[in-house]
Formats: C-alpha cells, structure tokens, sequence
C-alpha cells in the first residue's frame, strides 16, 4: 500500500512530500526522501522486540511500569524531564504539565544544540521568515556554521537554493550561496563562495560585517585575525546589503562554541543592521524533528523556551542553572525521565554518569545507552510512523504527522497521560 | 548578630531567599528558624538546616558550605550579611542596599541586577557577576562589588552604573553590552571583552585582545580612576603599585555601538 504525503519527522526540515510504501506490515519504501530520512522510515518501521515497559531490566507490565516510574518521581525532590525533540507536540504538552505537577525542572535538546539562539532572541530579538519565503525571495542564501548537505540533506534543494520560486524564476541560478564555516564540508561543493574563517572568530566576523554594514572601516589585521581578507569581508558585507531578499541560516557552529549565545546575538544584529539596507532574514537550523515544537509547547504554556524550573510551583527561566548539563553535573536531580532522547550517550560524561546514579525513567522506540541504565524503560510507538500529532517545522511551521503503520505500543502521549494521572494520585492534586 | 550555621546539608538546592536582614531584624532565634524555604519542592523551613543563634539584628553570620543555597540576602535593604564559606548563585541578586562579605568563593549571578549596596567576595565569583538576567534590559544598577579572586565570564553584562572591580581574572565577554559604570580588571580578562558597549570604561592592568570595533584613541593618566582605586584601596582592597598614578592606553568603541565607551588598558612602559 502506497502513502502520499507523508511527513519525515527525523530533522527540522520536517518534509512532507514523501511517498511511503508499505508491505507486509513494515515500510519497504520512502521516495523523495533523503538518506537521513529513508533510514529513519525503514528502521523505525522494522518489527520491535522489546517489551512495553522494562523495570530494572525485567519484563513488566504497562500498569507496573507506570506504578513504578510514578514513586520514583512523586518521591523526588528535584525530578528532571529531558528530551522531548523528537516526539509530539501532544506529548510535550503532557510533559509540561507533569513537570508542573512534579514542581521540577523541564528541559529539552535545545539546550544543547540551538538554546543559545533562543537566548539571543530574548536579548536582541529575531528578524526571521519561513522557509516558503526563502523559497520565493532569497537571492542570497548564507549557511554560517552549518552544513546542510549532511544534516538537512534537503534543505537546500527542497527550500532554499535549488527550488524555482514566486521571484526567483531561475531558481539555482537566480541564488548566490555563500557558506561559512571553519573547515570545508562537504557543503561547500553546492555554494558559489566558500569562506573559511579560524576556529572560535565566528563573533569577530560577525560583529566586523556589523561594523561594515553600520559604514565603518576596518583594517586589514582586524581581518586577517578573523582568517579572511579584508576584500572578503567587504565583498560579503557588500552581497549582503545590495541583496533583494537574503537569509542568513545558522548552525551549531555559531552556538555551541565558545561564545555561545553572544555569536548568535552578533548574527541577529548583523541581520538587524542589514535591514537598513536590504531585506534580510535569520533562522537557526534546528536539528530534531520536533525541537522547534517543545520550543514552542514550553514558550506557550510557561512562557519560556527550554531550561524551566516549577519547584516554586511557578515556572522560572534560567539556562545555565536549570538546563540539564548544569542540574545533572551538578548532582542536583534526583530523579530523571527522558523522553525521545539518549542524553547518557550524548552529554558531558559527568552528566551521563548522574544518569545512572538516579533513577531514570525512559521512553523510547527503541534502545540506547540510556534505556540500558533506567531504572523504569518504556518502549514506544513513533510519531510519524505508528502515531499521529503534530510537529513544528525549523520555521515555527507547524505540520501534522500522519499514522501509516499499526502499532502495538502505546505512544509517549498515552504513557505520559497514564504517568500525569497516576502522580496526580500519588501527590494527591 | 544573628549566626545561622549549617547542619545539615540540602540535598537539592535550597531557596534562602528568606535570609536577609529585613526578614530578620526583631525576631528572636525561634521566629527566624521558622522562616519558609524551599528545599527542592518541598516547603521546608530555615531551622531545618540551620542552626540559629542570635537576637534578630541587623547582622547575619552564615557558617558552612552553602553552595546549595540559592538567593541568600537578595533584595536586601540594609545591615550586614557575613558568610563564613562558600555562597551559592544569585548571591545578593537585586539587592538595594547594605553590605555582604564572603570569606570563600561565590556562585553564578551573584550581585545580578544590583541596584545598591556593596559585596566583597575574598575568593572567586562564578560567572554573570553584576550581570544581567537573560532577557533583561539591565544588570547592575549602582552599588560596588569587590573580587579578591577570579571572576567567570560575562561581568557586569549590561551593566547600567556602580563599580566592580576583581583583582584577579575575569572570564569572556567582560561587559558585554555594558551600558555605562566601571569595570576595573587587575588580571588578564578574557576575549572579546566590552563587546557591544555602549558606554561606560572598562579598565584592564594587562593587555587584552580588542574586537576590530575598537579603535586606539590616546594614551592618557584619567584621574576618576584615581579617585576609585582610592575608594578601593579604603574597602580593604589591595591595590597594585602605580597603577593609580600610571598611563593608560585609551580605546573606544564599540563602534557597532555608539562609540562613546572605552577600554583603559594600563601601559606598562
């Protein structure tokens, strides 16, 4: 059986033009889809094997898995959720209000991969556009510490660079695509500039086109710091402001390197000056599925993006105390439940390793280092595979995940809701 | 003099917001025990981990290793808080007026958005010291802090007034996007110091890698750096000789700013 128009919800790209087939209770074919995504299809819809629920490593029931996740975290003082980028929308919501519930802190991947961007945004703010208006108006595509061709293999030719649009009838050829970065990926073939700047002077060349883009001089030591020819420079910052329509995408280059949430803040100034002269915009490549999502559930309902702590029975917002590297290195949390993520193969290894020393409560289609050493496991049906929702696009998009397989798993959503409602019991609220 | 010393260590951090002077004046020993704080969230109480001594004047003595507890003397108003180990974050956060010594080392944020009042920290603050909250328009807002330690990176971030001076050295993006005050570093700072200032002087006593927004404009003796280290030296802060009397090379900038600010780095021919 053939789907049409399914969405791949594997990166931020979210596309939602792929033609699944389906044979013998498993997907078998995922046309227009990329590597990235064709994996994704076929290995998530192979048949699994795990029990539902896991406690300490033997075979339980859904019921006894959530009696026993739910005492682990009504017990503790200092529960911690994380994760949560690659499930629903539907789930995140659920695991808003269990954090609320819980009085703990809630946290999601995008503390460790585009937090700083959101931090960025609160201190200078965000001039941004969707990736439909990339599509028909950039003439000027600019990936900065990114490299699409292997981690959004179809952002360039689905949205931003390959694509005919409404005013740029040409499409490839009516584009120039500049990359950014510190070494050449293999990115670098698809664009018409590549500039290699030195390791860590991502700021320095960011705030010296600000500087050229506000009519200052610089001098050609200041470039030459930065790994670029003062020519360089003054051509990008000159392509930048005589553009019609230029988009700036960055990457964790830019945010997950010494300078963090200030390399995105001289990103988003720079594109503020350019908007004196052109029009520009900016947007983070956000990496999972569904993390532009949790950013969004979490700015709704409490109205900050990622790193939000209830223990007060309020939210409170404050990356770098309440974000999971910084309470779990800490030794602070007590309890953990992950959702849709493997934060024990993933963080700082101190991070990890307090993973192990509390107990931790998973849920996850499939195993990883993390559900290796939970104390409660949960195996789940995947959003977009076996279950429905909805998911937001890199964009803040938001598209609705079809269901093309059967499922004998319940979804996050449900394990959470049964989760919620027996903490609700056990806290008597 | 009311001591509060630490008998029982938080297992999750603990909310001292409660533990200032204005909470405590007039309140016997037994009414300060019985003072709210979160622990985790849990509703605990003040005597639950401290031991309280004392007759509820205006000043506290915190015995212990307290980088658990959170938010100790923020807001005050007046009197004296002395801490007898380390401190935890938001240290004096928001405070308005009086003083708060620490023979240790004190946490993230400490002295955040500081509106009065003066800190003296005998070891080394962590990062955002005197800065601002994310999101927030402004971080220190009069007042002085004092450093005898090293100090993380992002001091005194959009600071708006008052001074803070470290005699050891300070991490990244030291005033970054500092809005007017002083910023005297005695050590080495760290990179892209004064990014995005607007105005305001940043004094460092080593020399220091500027952003290509920042121009080399005099070499000068100010003599308001004079007066401060005077100032300084009368807290109880040891000054490095010459230095008061010393030039310093002038630098402005930002320029991706108004301009008007400036970096003071001392010449050392």
């Amino acid at each position: 059986m053939q789907f049409d128009n399914v969405v791949c919800a594997f990166c931020g790209c979210d596309c939602d033009d792929i033609s699944v087939t389906v044979e013998n209770g498993r997907i078998t074919q995922a046309r227009n889809a990329c590597v990235l995504g064709k994996t994704w299809f076929l290995s998530h819809s192979a048949p699994a094997h795990l029990p539902v629920a896991r406690i300490e490593g033997k075979t339980a029931s859904l019921e006894q898995g959530i009696e026993a996740a739910a005492r682990y975290l009504a017990q503790s003082r200092y529960p911690l959720i994380y994760g949560l980028s690659s499930t629903s929308c539907e789930a995140q919501r659920k695991s808003v209000e269990l954090a609320e519930v819980l009085g703990g802190c809630i946290d999601c991947c995008t503390s460790v991969c585009h937090g700083p961007s959101g931090m960025a945004l609160q201190g200078v703010g965000e001039p941004t556009c969707t990736l439909g208006e990339v599509k028909n108006r950039a003439d000027l595509v600019i990936y900065w510490g990114s490299n699409p061709a292997e981690s959004h293999p179809r952002h360039m030719t689905r949205y931003a660079v390959t694509p005919k649009g409404m005013f740029v009838p040409e499409g490839r050829k009516g584009r120039t695509v500049v990359l950014v970065d510190v070494r050449r990926t293999p990115s670098a073939r698809t664009a018409d500039i590549f500039l290699q700047i030195r390791p860590g002077k991502d700021f320095e060349a960011l705030w010296a086109l600000q500087a050229l883009a506000n009519g200052r001089e610089l001098d050609k030591a200041g470039a030459a710091e930065i790994g670029l020819t003062l020519e360089q420079l003054n051509d990008l910052a000159d392509r930048m402001m005589h553009c019609k329509f230029g988009v700036l995408f960055v990457g964790q280059g830019l945010t997950q390197t010494r300078g963090k949430h200030f390399n995105t803040s001289a990103a988003f100034l720079l594109v503020r000056a350019l908007n004196r002269h052109a029009k520009f915009a900016l947007m983070p490549m956000r990496g999972h599925g569904n993390v532009a999502g949790v950013d969004n559930v979490l700015a709704w309902q409490t109205g900050y993006p990622f790193g939000v702590n209830f223990s007060m029975g309020y939210p409170r917002f404050n990356p770098g105390e309440y974000t999971v590297v910084d309470v779990l290195s800490r030794g602070e949390a007590d309890a953990a439940l992950i959702v849709a993520s493997d934060p024990a193969a993933s963080l700082p290894g101190k991070a990890a390793r307090r993973l192990a020393e509390i107990p931790t409560i998973t849920l996850d289609a499939h195993e990883s280092e993390t559900t290796k050493i939970a104390k409660v496991a949960f195996a789940t049906a995947t959003a977009g595979i076996h279950a429905e929702g909805t998911v937001y696009r890199m964009d803040n998009i938001p598209i609705r995940l079809r269901k093309v397989l059967p499922s004998n798993y319940p979804s996050d959503e449900e394990v959470l809701s049964l989760l919620l409602a027996r903490v609700k019991e056990l806290k008597a609220c | 003099m009311t001591t509060l010393t630490l008998k029982l260590q938080p297992k999750a951090p603990l909310e001292g917001e409660a533990i200032t002077p204005d909470n405590f004046l007039g309140k016997p020993a037994a009414a300060i025990a019985g003072l709210p704080a979160m622990h985790g969230n849990e509703p605990a109480l003040l005597g639950d981990f401290f031991q309280v001594d004392g007759d509820g004047s205006e000043e506290i003595v915190l015995v212990g290793d307290l980088r658990r507890v959170k938010s100790i003397a923020a807001g005050m108003t007046r009197g004296t808080v002395i801490i007898q180990g380390d401190a935890g974050m938001h240290l004096g956060a928001g405070m308005r007026g009086g003083e708060i010594k620490v023979y240790g080392n004190a946490g993230d944020w400490t002295g955040a958005e500081l509106a009065g009042g003066k800190i003296y920290i005998r070891g080394n603050a962590g990062h955002g010291l005197g800065g601002a909250y994310r999101g927030s328009r402004r971080g220190m807002n009069r007042g002085l802090i004092i450093v005898d330690g090293n100090a993380g990176n992002e001091v005194g971030a959009v600071m708006r007034r008052g001074v803070i001076a470290v005699a050891g050295n300070a991490g990244d993006f030291t005033g970054a996007f500092m809005i007017a005050g002083s910023l005297i570093v005695f050590g080495q700072m760290g990179i892209r110091a004064g990014a995005g200032l607007l105005r305001g002087s940043i004094v460092s006593l080593k020399p220091a890698e500027l952003l290509p927004t920042y121009r080399y404009a005099c070499t000068c003796r100010p003599d308001f750096l004079n007066l401060i280290y005077q100032k300084l030296k009368r807290e109880g802060m040891s000054i490095p000789d010459g230095c008061a009397t010393g030039a310093y090379k002038r630098y402005s900038g930002d320029f991706n700013r108004s301009g008007k600010g400036e970096i003071l780095i001392y010449d050392q021919r």
